[in-house]
């Protein structure tokens, strides 16, 4: 087990980003670079008629204006869960049907993003237009059979017998990313190679996914993903303007960058498809959850199928011996849905927690303490043990940091001396601990440099420094002149940084790196005595450097999951494994305080406490927790998209409009760790945090506001006009 | 965007001339200009930029008035001492607005200017939006209304105005000095917009020659006891859901004369002269006020989506009455 106690440190990057340094894919210095522009649908669906190109042909300093004509030969990469690349397995300007609001109907290169700008405004199109559905509850949207989820016990019978029970649906909004980078992609052609400059998650679909869809040789296509600003999920895979960049470029002969639009990126990028959660529970006169069942709607593009599962964590979070769930995909007429930040645990942690919260006031319990006496000690779905799980211990530092024990629990109670209502509300969340394949190259160089390549992006979340901390603990090399090679496909095969597998893969296999390297060290030294570091001491012996290199899988998975890895095709792992069941956990505490006669909420406080396996690096993974809670602080009260069914598209599509919060919103967040590593999942100890971090916010602001006014809201964003 | 010529002005002489031969629009600080352009909903073919014209960015501090150049920005009005000192509800209206990177740029006239937030205004012509297009409809009507207007609506345009600088102009009955062809006229700012009616693609009564020079405010013994008081989605950077601007003249508790407008829920900045009349010769107490937040939404015509605005709004009236009240100097 992983007994390091890793120190505090500084982003490794972050003197680079401060001043500027850091290069984002559109930062890319680039000769004769073109600039392009989309021309977006204005339907919904239906077919593009006619599209009048001229005017903006006669702009001076347009060098081409291409439509779905200039695409002859080219295909879709399919679709990311259906065994292709794409975010969705609709490519746009590939023919004239028209499937969601927004979709590029013409792309415009020229000399200035200005031209560019300017002439796609003058690009005039026809459509001929179709029924649509926009939202999920649209009459004209198809809802599909109900998919079984998890599912033990008697669900139905024990809930009718129980004693206390609680019946209610949540519902939760679309919403999206909006990282703060946009999706931006540079392309070069040259010499019969392809090069894709973009901050993705996923540079190994990139690269595979642009050879596919443009009929090139792998091999042909290189993608650079250094950095991003922000993914969260939406950029997890091969985008549709990223074809129509490269297209651009192989048949202009010059690099084109296209850097897509705010606005435009409600339509053309992936969200959090919204959905519908009723929830039934039933507790036995001691206070004991005996059953739950959970049925689910949630919203589906037409032509993919994003597949619902909101009770991977929720039949977990308790020891609930009979449980039962479905849910059901409803087709809409949008871009597909995808894995926004906690994609499905967001969601269902709020239902669950708050319904778990009405049934411990149905029950006349406390809520942190009905919560501690229906902890879980194995896995309720399959039996088998958690390779740990120290959600009591969240649940119990948490209460303590805050002061839970000064709790009223009556609704109403607690009042500040101006008459401000105050709430304290609890909710636990849970996030699988997952893990991908990787293979890492190490390679320390007498000149004092060291290389390391993997797979992994760099999407703010703080993994440079995660590997930094790994490759330099227990090597005696140069911390200043580590090169930490990541998102380049060439230099190691790729895998898609997400669902919070990045440390769990990199930094494990980072340290069977390290531990070859001492191992091919000791053979080289024969004995020899050391003096000073490997670098000086490769120089004394006249070798260049020493390369390793290392490989890990999940626990379980066979060998050929590194085939998957190579061909750049999901390959990721749990949280059920052979024989044990690994998640990570955590506890939210918050204080809201609502103002008697305007009821606005504030939010000053917040404790989250975590159990993550080991922490490699404390201050980014700190970050990444206060992240995750602002979010779901704006999930809670602000964010959502605003879609007029008689038309489809979101009309709040800017940061003026689609509202997350600002700093003057967000209080005191305190962060604590359990800080005990995982014993089985991998020998780092490291299970997994991004995702959890927000899971159980909302319901917890959600619980508080019940306590603050005695008001139980189960539509999120809760915002002002619910508590009047 | 389309493609425009641009000149920069060093004085007011020949601006009007340039306006009326070319239809050139005037460019302040250009965050409102700029971002309507690049939405395709302003489409001027020239621009003059007036940010040089000497000695219109001055606040002057006069007995009974308080006088500010056209071109003076949002924060500096909004940290000025004799502003935050003498009518408060001016300086809170302003930092209360935007974000700090927009009040830097943004200029006090150009601010009374500013157009609405209708999302299908702006959302481009996908939408029927009378004020966009005249005559295409009104998407809003039967659409997503919880940012329009309970005041002030006609069957063609229910859009809210959307500033705060202006809310609390009208409240202290402030004037513009504006100048064109005609030469100088003076304007009540709380005539300067117009109720939409069949007509609400114009929207305020200058003409299109015309350009602010001067904001007046009087402020006598009105002004040191206000407040703009702002109910928003986030505690900053956010248009109003509810701002209600209040001044009071207290006299041992008595209310002597109160002036109430409000924002984020009608068309224009909306004084509500009946309830300010309710309070008149009245104790000002939290019935009282609650009592004339009532009255000042007592004909709120609301729709779909913004009902909960009756109740907010009353609430946000009473706690700027008692907010304002607290700074009386003779309370
Ligand atoms: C994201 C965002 C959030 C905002 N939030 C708020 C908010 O919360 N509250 C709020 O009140 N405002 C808000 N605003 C609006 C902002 O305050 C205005 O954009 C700004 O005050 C306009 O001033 P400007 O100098 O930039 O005007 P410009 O953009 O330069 O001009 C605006 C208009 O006024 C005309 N004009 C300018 N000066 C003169 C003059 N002297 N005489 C005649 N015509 C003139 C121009 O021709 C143009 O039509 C926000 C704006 C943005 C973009
Ligand atoms: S409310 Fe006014 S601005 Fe909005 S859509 Fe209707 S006409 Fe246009």
């Amino acid at each position: 087990m992983n007994q390091t106690i890793y120190p505090d440190r500084a982003r490794v990057d972050a003197r680079d980003k401060v001043r500027g340094v850091t290069r984002f894919a559109a930062d890319m210095p680039m000769q004769r670079v073109a600039h392009a522009m989309t021309v977006p649908s204005r339907i919904v669906r239906g077919r593009l008629a006619a599209v009048d190109i001229d005017a903006a042909r006669a702009v001076d300093g347009v060098l081409a204006v291409l439509t779905w004509r200039d695409f002859k030969g080219v295909k879709s990469a399919g679709y990311l869960m259906g065994g292709g690349f794409g975010f969705q397995s609709h490519q746009p300007m590939l023919s004239d049907r028209l499937v969601h609001r927004g979709e590029p109907i013409a792309l415009v290169v020229a000399e200035t993003l200005e031209i560019a700008i300017e002439a796609a405004a003058l690009v005039e199109a026809s459509y001929e237009e179709e029924q649509f559905a926009a939202l999920l509850g649209d009459t004209r949207a198809e809802v599909l059979a109900p998919q079984p989820g998890h599912d033990m016990g008697d669900a139905q019978a024990v809930l009718a017998s129980a004693t206390f029970r609680v019946d209610a649906e949540y519902l939760s909004p679309a919403q999206f990313q909006n990282p703060m980078e946009m999706i931006a992609t540079v392309a070069e052609w040259r010499d019969g190679t392809l090069t894709i400059h973009e901050g993705t998650q996923n540079s190994g679909a990139l690269k595979f996914g642009m050879a596919a869809a443009l009929g090139l040789d792998p091999a042909r296509v290189r993608v650079e993903s250094a950095y991003l600003g922000g993914g969260f999920g939406q950029k997890n895979s091969l985008q549709g303007q990223t074809v129509l960049a490269a297209r651009a470029a192989m048949l202009l002969g010059r690099p084109v960058k296209l850097v897509m639009p705010r606005a435009q990126l409600f339509h053309t990028a992936s969200f959090r498809p919204a959905s519908r959660h009723r929830i039934r529970l039933g507790a036995d006169a001691d206070g004991r959850i005996v059953a739950a069942s959970y049925d689910a709607d949630m919203q589906n593009s037409r032509p993919d199928t994003f597949r619902a599962s909101f009770s991977e964590i929720t039949a977990r979070l308790y020891a609930i011996p009979n449980y039962t769930s479905t849910a059901r995909l409803v087709r809409t007429d949008v871009q597909s849905p995808g894995y926004m930040r906690a994609p499905f645990e967001h969601p269902a942690a709020f239902a669950f927690e708050s319904a778990v919260d009405e049934l411990a006031y149905a029950a006349g319990r406390d809520p942190l303490a009905f919560r501690l006496a229906n902890d879980a000690e194995t896995d309720p779905v399959t039996g088998h043990p958690f390779s740990s799980r120290f959600l009591a211990e969240c649940l119990r530092d948490g209460a303590e940091r805050f002061g839970w024990s000064r709790r009223d629990p009556a609704p109403g109670s607690m009042r500040a001396a101006d008459g401000t209502l105050i709430g304290w509300g609890v909710a636990a969340g849970a996030y699988k601990a997952a893990m991908a394949p990787a293979i890492a190259r190490l390679r320390v160089r007498a000149d004092g440099t060291t290389r390391i390549s993997l797979s992994g992006h760099e999407m703010g979340q703080g993994i440079r420094t995660a590997i930094f901390a790994a490759v330099t603990d227990g090597l005696a090399i140069d911390p200043a002149r580590v090169e930490i090679v990541i998102g380049d496909p060439d230099a190691a095969p790729q895998h898609v940084t997400a669902g919070s597998w990045g440390t769990a893969s990199s930094v494990p296999v980072v340290r069977r790196a390290v531990q070859a390297m001492q191992a091919r060290f000791e053979e080289f030294r024969d004995g020899r005595p050391i003096r000073g570091t490997i670098h000086e001491m490769l120089a004394r012996w006249r070798r260049p450097y020493i390369e390793v290199e290392s490989r890990l899988q999940a626990p379980g998975q066979p060998d050929t999951v590194f085939d998957r890895l190579q061909r750049g095709l999901p390959a990721a792992a749990g949280p059920e494994y052979e024989p044990f069941v690994s998640f990570s956990y955590i506890a939210h505490f918050v204080e809201v305080r609502v103002e008697p006669t305007t009821r606005h909420v504030r939010v000053p406080r917040i404790v989250s406490v975590v159990d993550c396996g080991r922490i490699v690096s404390p201050r980014t993974a700190e970050s990444q927790v206060r992240g995750g809670v602002v979010w779901g602080i704006g999930a809670a009260l602000r964010e959502t998209a605003e879609i007029d069914p008689r038309f489809g598209g979101v009309l709040n599509n800017d940061f003026a409009e689609y509202v997350v919060p600002v700093n003057a919103d967000i209080g005191a967040i305190e962060v604590g760790f359990i800080d005990r590593p995982d014993p089985l999942l991998n020998e780092a100890g490291v299970k997994g945090l991004g995702e959890v971090a927000m899971v159980g916010v909302a319901a917890a602001i959600g619980n508080a506001i019940f306590h603050a006014t005695g008001r139980r809201l189960r539509e999120l964003p809760i915002r002002i006009e619910h508590l009047f | 965007m389309r493609p425009f010529t641009y000149a920069r002005a060093t004085s007011i002489d020949g601006i009007h001339a340039v306006q009326s031969a070319t239809g050139a629009r005037i460019l302040a600080g250009g965050t409102t200009l700029y971002d309507l352009m690049k939405l395709g909903i302003e489409t001027p073919g020239h621009l003059v930029d007036v940010t040089s014209i000497a000695g219109l960015d001055e606040i002057r501090s006069h007995q009974d008035e308080l006088i500010f150049g056209a071109l003076v920005t949002m924060s500096d009005a909004a940290a000025h001492p004799a502003v935050l000192q003498r009518a408060p509800v001016l300086a809170e209206s302003l930092s209360k607005a935007a974000s700090p990177q927009l009040r830097n740029m943004a200029t006090l006239a150009g601010n009374l200017l500013q157009r609405t937030r209708c999302a299908y205004f702006r959302n481009g012509p996908e939408y029927p939006c009378n004020k966009r297009m005249p005559g295409s409809g009104c998407a809003a009507l039967d659409g997503l209304d919880r940012g329009h207007a309970l005041f002030g609506g006609s069957r063609s345009c229910i859009a809210v105005y959307p500033g705060d600088w202006a809310v609390a102009l009208a409240a202290l009955d402030a004037t513009v000095d504006v100048h064109g062809s005609r030469g100088m006229r003076t304007l009540e700012v709380a005539n300067l917009h117009r109720l939409p009616g069949d007509t609400p693609h114009l929207e305020t009564v200058l003409e299109p020659d015309e350009m602010i020079l001067n904001i007046r405010v009087p402020v006598g013994r009105l002004g040191q006891a206000s407040t703009y008081h702002k109910i928003r989605d986030r505690e900053s950077y956010a248009f109003a859901l509810v701002s209600a601007a209040v001044a009071l003249e207290l006299d041992d508790g008595m209310v002597r004369q109160a002036r109430i407008a409000l924002g984020g829920v009608a068309t224009r900045p909306w004084r509500v002269p009946a309830a300010e009349a309710a309070l008149a010769g009245q104790r000002l107490d939290r019935a009282a006020a609650l009592e004339a937040g009532r009255v000042a939404f007592a004909d709120a015509r609301p729709g779909q989506h913004n009902g909960f605005k009756v109740a907010l709004g009353t609430a946000a009236v009473a706690d700027a009455l008692m907010i304002a009240a607290e700074r009386s100097p003779s309370r």
